[in-house]
């Protein structure tokens, strides 16, 4: 089983590595030629897996570390004195950033699914996708390496978008600091969210990974939120209730979910039901009786779910986030990621919907859904 | 112009990528551009910008057009096209094809670009630097000189070359691998010197490490030998066995240097 399936089909020897022989005058190279120019390699395959038969988590430098400082000689000093900084600097680990602790518990998801299916290459996959110029790349080694994370994938494209290198590596979803890239990504089809560095940290698990969703504009479209914001909240009530068997729309989150629901189900296949090492929140504020069931049939007729589902009313969403500890919250309401952010949650805000034309408040109240 | 000055990168490339010589065409118009043109036409923009910075300046490419076994009819059609698109050629060389690579030698040639596979590795074979030349996707496009190294190569050391075992490789390639590495040192210290000319940010060339294979150790590797040589690359991929043609069709560059390391499509 350790052929890679790709040099079987073409039926290529793979020891034949010596030059070609005579050509027959198709020896051009071009990048369109479907099949890769370094696939057909030896017999034995890569420890990581192939991108699209992976869950590709793309992270960046900024949130998978902590660099303010070097943000801060960025910001005042220009790129040169930045990268010179770097450089001196450059067996110094970085200190772990909002992605962290997210990225070894998909590792040590990893671990479990490597242990009960050895030949899939249905594994997460981290790779490190930076704006930073190749000078810094030593400095990110090197860090990888103390932390001894397994990272190794990576794109550092001093500058030049990263979004075309994102299709590439057949993301699933795109973890960055900087707003505008997740902009970017996310009309390009692909998940992702801006990663704030929490003021306190609090623990979360080893053992397993918990992610949070938000519900509207996140797992789903923002059609209701868009009544809502429009016509307040009884309008949004009655339209939820006249709805409530018409399916909402997806939102960019939903294709991460289910990926996840996906890899849950290999270890319930193998009994591990009630110790899964991957838990999945809705936490929306919604409320249970009226508007929220629209949201449960909608996920149902998806086959999806979560393990488990908070319907807060409209209370804060701050305290319930505390109790549950996720290693990753989505939602794409900014006074809510800072209301996370404040109470020690790791949250993510993705810029999707109409909430991004209406300038947050911080001290709104009840934004009762 | 000195060719023979060591700060001179002369490139020499195949008549047959600069011009379609293929299609037939009427007497008077110009031949088509082929594979190389954006390649010459990104050179000469880097050497544009290398003398707006400094008139006296000796660190550029040169570009020597090379004819295998061209018939008389043809050559005076390549003098005129290169004319008539404004190519800056220093030389034109027509040689028989068993003169071919010691043309090459002769015109001390620190590269020799073309798209042919068996070319560069002909001329691998006798002792001269070459180098994929690749065809860009949107000929239009390019304002920079994309020049990419391989990770793999250049992060080779006595000690790691257990992966290119495990790949498969037999002593005999490693072993030309080491001797591959040598090769690039030159040109990319060269490269270097003239990245260095401009800054981060609006430079006509642009370098890119890719390490196909290699750990990220290598990487780190590759990147430090090269510092060590003068060149900072602006970008670095580390692909750990992920298949290279997407990430080459983002890319596009136009030299790609890997020693057929990575040469390993057979017919």
């Amino acid at each position: 089983m350790s052929l890679d399936p790709v040099q079987v089909m073409k039926g290529q020897d793979p020891m034949a590595l010596s030059p070609p022989p005579a050509s027959n005058g198709d020896s051009k190279v071009s990048w369109d030629e479907k099949e890769g120019f370094c696939d057909s390699v030896g017999p034995k395959k890569p420890k990581s897996p192939k991108p699209e038969n992976a869950v590709t988590i793309a992270v960046s430098s900024r949130v998978l570390f902590r660099t303010e400082k070097e943000q801060k000689v960025f910001e005042e000093k220009g790129v040169e004195e930045y990268l010179k900084y770097q450089v001196e600097h450059e067996n110094e680990p970085f200190a772990p950033g909002p992605a962290f602790p997210f990225i070894k518990a998909l590792e040590s998801v990893n671990t479990r699914l490597r242990e009960l299916y050895p030949e899939s290459e249905e594994l997460f996959d981290i790779v490190l996708v930076t704006y930073n110029h190749a000078n810094v790349g030593v400095r990110l080694i090197n860090t990888i390496n103390h932390h001894n994370l397994f990272i190794e994938r990576f794109c550092m494209t001093g500058g030049s978008s990263p979004i075309g290198y994102l299709k590439a590596w057949h993301t699933n979803l795109y973890l960055s600091a900087d707003a505008e890239k997740v902009q970017e990504a996310l009309s390009e089809g692909i998940a992702a969210a801006t990663m704030f560095m929490p003021e306190k940290q609090i623990e979360v698990s080893e053992t397993q990974l918990r992610v949070a969703f938000d519900g509207d504009a996140v797992l789903f479209s923002d059609e209701s939120e868009r009544i809502f914001k429009a016509h307040g909240l009884d309008k949004f009530f009655e339209h939820e209730r006249e709805n409530e068997n018409t399916l909402l729309d997806h939102g960019p989150l939903k294709g991460f979910l289910e990926t996840l629901g996906k890899l849950q189900k290999k270890f319930y296949a193998k009994g591990h039901r009630l110790d899964c090492p991957i838990r999945t929140y809705l936490v929306t504020a919604r409320s249970a009786a009226s508007s929220g069931i629209r949201a449960l049939k909608t996920l149902r007729a998806w086959g999806l779910e979560t393990d488990e589902a908070l319907f807060l009313a409209g209370a804060p969403k701050g305290p319930m986030l505390e109790k549950i500890r996720p290693h990753i919250y989505f939602d794409d309401q900014m006074f809510h990621v800072e209301g996370a952010v404040e109470m020690g949650t790791i949250a993510a805000h993705v810029p999707y919907g109409i909430a991004q034309k209406y300038p947050h408040k911080k001290k709104s109240t009840n934004s009762a859904k | 112009m000195d060719p023979q000055s060591d700060c001179t990168l002369v490139t020499a490339v195949s008549c047959h990528d600069i011009f379609d010589l293929q299609t037939g065409q009427s007497d008077s118009s110009p031949l088509a551009k082929g594979t190389a043109f954006a390649f010459i036409k990104a050179v000469q923009s880097v050497n544009e910008r290398l003398v707006k910075l400094s008139e006296k300046q000796t660190l550029l490419f040169e570009v020597i057009l090379l004819g295998k076994d061209c018939e008389e009819q043809a050559k005076s059609k390549i003098f005129d096209s290169a004319k008539y698109y404004d190519l800056e050629i220093g030389k034109f060389c027509f040689c028989s094809k068993e003169k071919f690579e010691r043309t090459l030698q002769e015109n001390h040639v620190k590269l020799f670009l073309s798209s042919d596979r068996d070319d560069v590795h002909s001329a691998l074979k006798a002792g001269v630097p070459a180098a994929l030349l690749c065809q860009q996707a949107d000929q239009q496009v390019q304002n920079q000189l994309k020049v990419l190294f391989s990770g793999d190569l250049i992060g080779l050391t006595e000690d790691s070359t257990e992966y290119l075992k495990d790949l498969g490789f037999n002593d005999v390639q490693i072993h030309n691998f080491k001797a591959a590495k040598g090769r690039i040192q030159e040109f990319a210290m060269l490269i270097g010197e003239m990245r260095r000319r401009f800054g981060c940010e609006d430079s006509p060339l642009h370098t890119i490490l890719m390490t196909v294979w290699g750990s990220r150790d290598i990487c780190a590797t590759a990147l430090k030998t090269l510092r060590a040589w003068g060149l900072d690359v602006d970008e670095a991929f580390c692909l750990a066995g992920a298949p290279c043609t997407p990430i080459l069709t983002v890319l596009q560059p136009h030299i790609l240097w890997d020693d057929g390391l990575h040469n390993l499509k057979e017919t």
